[in-house]
């Protein structure tokens, strides 16, 4: 067995969000604040309980720091600012507290849409300094124009139609519409997906998450404080990132060999449970694309098979996935519906429904999750929750 | 073959390509622009070529990495369509959709270089197309692109 001396020694109990919309008309620290406010509230802690902040390098988001300062927490002995998306926040915070450079964890997410987001978020002068490092010209495969670059592979080489990219789509749009967090809420169709408006052909509006403002926050602490604390604690089981030498988005060997498959065979290697065992499956789709890997490269079926497998296990009635009849995906909406999170909402999502309190979304006896925020690229990652 | 040293000082080749974030470990590559030459980084230990230009060689940690011309021969391996995206002169996306095309060269497996196609048809584009380099002027510098092969044996040039 690979070594994970982590395993279950670390817990979540506590969660915050604000929520997600188009515009939220306060910072990404008033954000982050709230957020994290409600975390540690939720879990029943106050501020001399926390020791450490992490806080993710969204543009726009306040340092670790500044969010210690802004919430005038006394002492702080672990500092940290990971990089988008969520599971490196959350595994940085699983290992400093099992590593004891703290006891108790806040970590943040605050999401703000970035001025090159749409046409509103470039005419609001209070968003010009968030600029990202995104191409000023058109010619390039990287950061986010990657995804519908190997997107157009996967086309070619499995001749996959529209109707697969569509169907993660929907599934999270059916969804989000149980989930009062969510910024997408509206019924969406297959006929709606085949006449959206192209944007990087082959993927359309709809294959890709909707920026927002909004934040989410947990604390994290050890399994023996958890278990003093209000709410069942959700155990970080298992816990990766995954990454392979040649990352850079153009170069990338091939569709079967990229973060996600180191992320697959470590966390396989880490973890008592696996698919056969999952409750709740909330994998990355902040582009369809994204998804489809991951539902491939976890084992679900087999390479070039994701849309076939998705229609299925499509449940008609209900309009989404129901695997086997009984395992949703990404019940909350995920970055497609529910907004673009950077996965923190796909974290907050897997500890709700392992504390049942998802209400009518919930599913029914959820004991463990898989979690496996990010892309192929260079923010590959897999957690696996359980109580 | 390596490059010679250009004589473009680093503040011109930066003013020049100013779209570009040109700087230490990409000057080369960029300085192979105004000469309209295609200078890939090359291993001048192992023979690998990789891109983008890094500072030391990802096979064998040699720091002797040369920008070296390539034949500028490839096939497109990856292909999109911005139907919007950043401005740049002589695309204009409210007459039709933008191809971004990556090209795998014939160099070395998965050693790609990704820019535009021209003189072929939208609906022609496709994964698989061979292709060869030509250059196009974009903000008063050489901007390297590809066209079908057939283009270049036809005629046009």
């Amino acid at each position: 067995m690979t070594r994970y001396p982590a395993k279950d020694q670390v817990a979540i109990v506590g969660i915050g969000s604000t929520g997600f919309t188009r515009d939220a008309g306060r910072s990404s620290a008033a954000m982050a604040a709230a957020a994290s406010i409600a975390a540690i509230r939720d879990a029943g802690l106050t501020r001399d309980d926390i020791d450490a902040v992490v806080v993710a390098a969204e543009p726009g988001a306040p340092a670790p720091h500044q969010l210690a300062s802004m919430l005038g927490m006394p002492t702080i002995t672990h500092h940290t600012r990971p990089t988008p998306v969520a599971g490196f926040g959350l595994i940085d915070a699983v290992n400093a507290v099992f590593a004891g450079t703290c006891d108790t964890a806040l970590v943040c997410f605050s999401m703000m849409r970035s001025p090159t987001a749409s046409r509103s978020s470039t005419a609001d002068p209070l968003r010009r300094n968030l600029i990202m490092g995104t191409p000023s010209y058109p010619e390039s495969a990287s950061m986010a124009a990657a995804y519908a670059a190997w997107a157009s592979r996967y086309v070619y080489e499995y001749d996959a139609p529209r109707e697969d990219f569509g169907r993660v789509a929907i599934n999270g749009r059916t969804n989000a519409a149980q989930n009062p967090l969510a910024v997408m809420r509206a019924p969406l169709t297959m006929n709606d997906y085949l006449a959206a408006r192209m944007i990087r052909e082959p993927l359309c509006l709809f294959d890709m998450d909707v920026p927002v403002d909004g934040a989410d926050a947990f604390v994290v602490t050890t399994v023996e404080r958890a278990r003093q604390l209000p709410h069942v604690p959700v155990l970080v089981h298992a816990a990766t990132a995954g990454l392979v030498g040649t990352n850079d988005e153009d170069q990338l060997p091939s569709l079967r060999r990229h973060g996600q498959h180191v992320v697959v065979d470590r966390l396989k290697a880490l973890s008592d449970i696996w698919i056969d065992d999952v409750d709740v499956y909330l994998p990355y789709d902040g582009f369809s694309i994204i998804t489809l890997g991951w539902i491939e490269n976890t084992g679900w079926c087999a390479p070039g098979r994701a849309g076939r497998f998705l229609e299925e296990h499509w449940d008609v009635e209900q309009n989404r996935v129901m695997i086997n009849g009984r395992i949703p995906i990404n019940p909350h909406g995920g970055s497609l519906s529910e907004g673009a999170t950077r996965g923190s909402g796909h974290l907050r999502e897997a500890v709700v429904q392992l504390r049942g309190d998802a209400g009518p979304r919930q599913v029914v006896g959820a004991r463990t999750a898989l979690v496996t925020p990010g892309g192929f690229f260079f923010n590959s990652q897999g957690v696996v929750l359980r109580t | 073959m390596a490059a010679e040293p250009s004589a473009v000082t680093d503040a011109e080749l930066v003013a020049r390509l100013s779209r570009q974030r040109v700087d230490h470990d990409n000057k080369d590559y960029y300085r192979g622009w105004l000469e309209r030459r295609l200078l890939m980084n090359r291993c001048h230990e192992c023979g690998q070529w990789h891109h983008p230009p890094k500072p030391v060689c990802p096979n064998c940690w040699s720091s002797d990495v040369r920008a070296t011309e390539v034949s500028g021969r490839g096939t497109i391996h990856l292909l999109m369509l911005l139907h919007q995206g950043p401005p740049a002169p002589g695309v204009d996306y409210a007459v039709g959709p933008h191809p971004v095309a990556t090209v795998e060269l014939v160099e070395q497996p998965a050693l790609r270089l990704t820019t535009t196609i021209i003189d072929c048809p939208l609906d022609e584009i496709a994964i698989g197309m061979p292709v060869e380099l030509t250059w196009i002027e974009r903000d008063g510098a050489p901007f390297p692109v590809f066209r079908p092969v057939s283009a270049s044996t036809t005629g046009a040039s």
